[in-house]
């Protein structure tokens, strides 16, 4: 009873009319940054924080959290209209969306995906309301071994399910934990690896390496796409936008079974949207009577992914709100701006702000409406920033991220800092070095440290305490599983496949 | 590949600085049977293992056909370093001559380069973004830009 009653709490706070409108401000910047190519909501969201500083926190976090969503519905406008996914995880869109398109349905593909967007990010945001305060009210018994273990989990998982190989995986978590231990360590007051700049006492800010290493690198990636002259063509929306009975009766199924698959990948940390989106895919291909569309203009194609990428990112929020550790990049970067505003996730957050933690829940069926009308009705509009030449705006990315990175402290040493990890994430992405395990341990690493000491303190320098309950014997274990699994994976298929022939 | 060897001979050298900045760290052990090291050592151990990893990966992918070079790859980096270098200047120019004038003066090259031959829109992106973006910043938002030359 208690908890509807915080439910129905969230939303008188996400009704008022300030959260509205910063509600509507995120899935509109969201669609935005999501049409666009080269900019991301993990740099928008980065970007913004310097932005909101001084603001109501459940205002500004409602804003953050619209943008995270929302890129989801403009990354497939792109992926359609010119085979260019506006985010990586509309990647599986452009093969069915941009056939659509070049047949002259750009305007079901368009409709399909907003309608599977919504239904699937609603239905995603339910899961996430009747989740959220079981899984909170587990995550209260947990002490800091637990927390040690689980940090460790989300980033085996995440180390070795993004990018090719799971050992430059490993490499970019490390990386990003030897970047969080930079500064004064706060339990003994001993600076460490500051290299005498005064500067680094307070460590380097994640906001820096995310600029850096989402907008800056993107940046250059373009222009040297441009130089390239790989220019691409933007089809025109043709058909109507909306469903014929028969497109509407192949895609429902699609919808539900993506926004399922979309949800349960979205809580399990490492794979991400475009995991899900691919797994949705290849789900309704092999379900399909007819498999030799796919690729070819099949609605399903759209449907599915669609919906699977946006239930993900109501799933993904679980673990961020409950147990306070994200599982991937961009939600990484949501626990960063949290923690700018003294908010720590996790289940106390439930007990200490119901109102914060409801309201940005709730804002979220709003937001999910408001999207739908940005993206059906509203599509031409978002669709005209396609025709601003890239060649205008890749400069003006590298200004915005000036402007976001200078805000922050007034430094110029933070300029310097977003082009070293913007050539630094140019160079990983040429190398298939991942970068998300990389944002992902740069914002825990302050936390798992301190678990770690704790928990050690606790046990009197003891190391079984990471062994002692059922719990973090568990999250050790899928921990070696998840850094296991892609060398055994690989051999395990070569057995079957043997046995088979 | 050599990509992946510079990878694994940069780890291991990572490793090894890492491991005598470590040991750089004074500490007085009270209260935190850990100190600040331990963790960090951790850290170090961890590298020495993805160093392990890769070796073993690179092992195992050596029968492996490379993939050719890319054409123009050096066409490439040069417009990557060039585009840094001119960031580089920007950002070198941000306080001494303020936003304004040093973002305007970065955009008008960038968008000349890359957007060629379409002056209008170029120059008044230029000149427009970053006026309004500043006034935007400092006086609605209460974000601070250097000001540089300019009175206001």
């Amino acid at each position: 009873m208690d908890t509807l009653t915080h439910i129905i709490n969230g939303f008188a706070v996400c009704l008022q009319p300030i959260n509205l409108w910063y509600t509507f401000l995120g899935v509109f910047l969201g669609t935005i940054v999501g049409v666009l190519p080269g900019i991301g909501p993990s740099a928008t969201i980065a970007l913004l924080i310097p932005v909101t500083f001084g603001m109501n926190p459940t205002s500004a976090l409602i804003m953050m959290a619209g943008v995270f969503y929302g890129t989801k519905y403009g990354g497939s406008t792109t992926a359609i209209l010119i085979r260019t996914p506006g985010e990586a995880a509309s990647v599986m869109t452009t093969l069915d969306g941009y056939e659509m398109a070049r047949k002259g349905r750009a305007g079901a593909a368009l409709a399909v995906s907003a309608i599977g967007s919504f239904i699937a990010g609603t239905l995603g945001v339910i899961a996430l309301t009747i989740f959220a305060l079981p899984l909170a009210s587990m995550a209260l018994k947990f002490g800091p071994a637990e927390y040690f273990t689980l940090m460790l989990f989300a980033m085996t998982a995440v180390a070795s399910l993004t990018g090719k190989s799971p050992a430059k995986g490993m490499l970019a978590t490390i990386l990003g934990l030897m970047i969080a231990t930079i500064g004064i360590d706060l339990q003994s007051g001993q600076p460490r690896y500051t290299m005498g700049i005064a500067e680094f006492q307070d460590g380097v800010g994640f906001v820096v390496v995310v600029v850096g290493m989402f907008a800056v690198s993107e940046v250059l990636r373009g222009l040297v796409d441009i130089h390239g002259g790989k220019a691409a063509k933007l089809l025109p929306i043709s058909g109507k936008l909306w469903l014929t009975k028969e497109e509407w009766k192949r895609s429902i199924g699609p919808i539900w079974r993506g926004g399922i698959i979309g949800f349960v990948i979205g809580v399990l940390p490492g794979a991400g949207g475009t995991i899900a989106s691919i797994l949705s895919y290849t789900t309704e291909k092999r379900l399909s009577k007819h498999p030799e569309e796919f690729g070819h203009g099949a609605i399903e194609g759209v449907a599915g992914p669609e919906a699977a990428n946006n239930a993900d990112t109501a799933g993904a929020l679980v673990p961020l709100l409950t147990l306070g550790v994200p599982g991937g990049g961009s939600t990484a970067v949501l626990l960063g701006a949290f923690i700018m505003y003294g908010i720590q996730p996790g289940p106390l957050l439930f007990q200490n702000r119901p109102d914060l933690v409801w309201g940005l829940v709730d804002s979220m069926y709003i937001g999910n409406i408001m999207l739908l009308i940005l993206n059906l009705p509203l599509i031409g509009l978002f669709v005209k920033l396609l025709l601003i030449p890239i060649g205008i705006l890749y400069p003006l990315i590298v200004s915005i991220a000036a402007i976001g990175a200078y805000g922050i402290n007034g430094s110029v040493l933070d300029l310097y800092l977003i082009l070293l990890f913007g050539v630094l994430g140019y160079i990983f992405d040429k190398v298939d070095i991942p970068v998300a395990p990389l944002v992902l341990s740069l914002v825990l690493g302050g936390m798992m440290e301190q678990s770690f000491r704790q928990a050690m303190t606790i046990s009197g320098g003891n190391p079984k305490i990471f062994f002692n309950s059922a719990i973090t014997m568990t999250l050790v274990v899928m921990s070696i599983i998840s850094i296991a699994l892609p060398f055994v994976l690989p051999r395990i298929k070569a057995m079957l496949k043997s046995e088979a022939d | 590949m050599i990509a992946d060897r510079i990878i694994l001979a940069f780890t291991l050298v990572l490793a090894a600085v890492y491991f005598w900045a470590t040991a750089q760290i004074p500490s007085l052990e009270i209260g935190d049977p850990l100190g600040p090291k331990a963790f960090p050592r951790l850290l170090g151990i961890g590298l020495l293992l993805t160093a392990a990893l890769l070796a073993g990966e690179m092992w195992k992918a050596r029968h492996e056909k490379r993939a050719p070079v890319e054409p123009g790859s050096l066409v490439h980096y040069l417009v990557v370093g060039g585009v840094a270098a001119w960031t580089w200047l920007y950002f070198l120019l941000f306080e001494p001559l303020g936003f304004i004038i040093a973002t305007a003066v970065y955009l008008l090259v960038l968008t000349g380069y890359f957007n060629r031959g379409r002056w209008i829109p170029n120059v008044s992106t230029s000149i427009l973004f970053p006026i309004i973006t500043y006034l935007l910043f400092t006086k609605g938002l209460g974000v601070s830009l250097a000001r540089g030359v300019l009175p206001f």
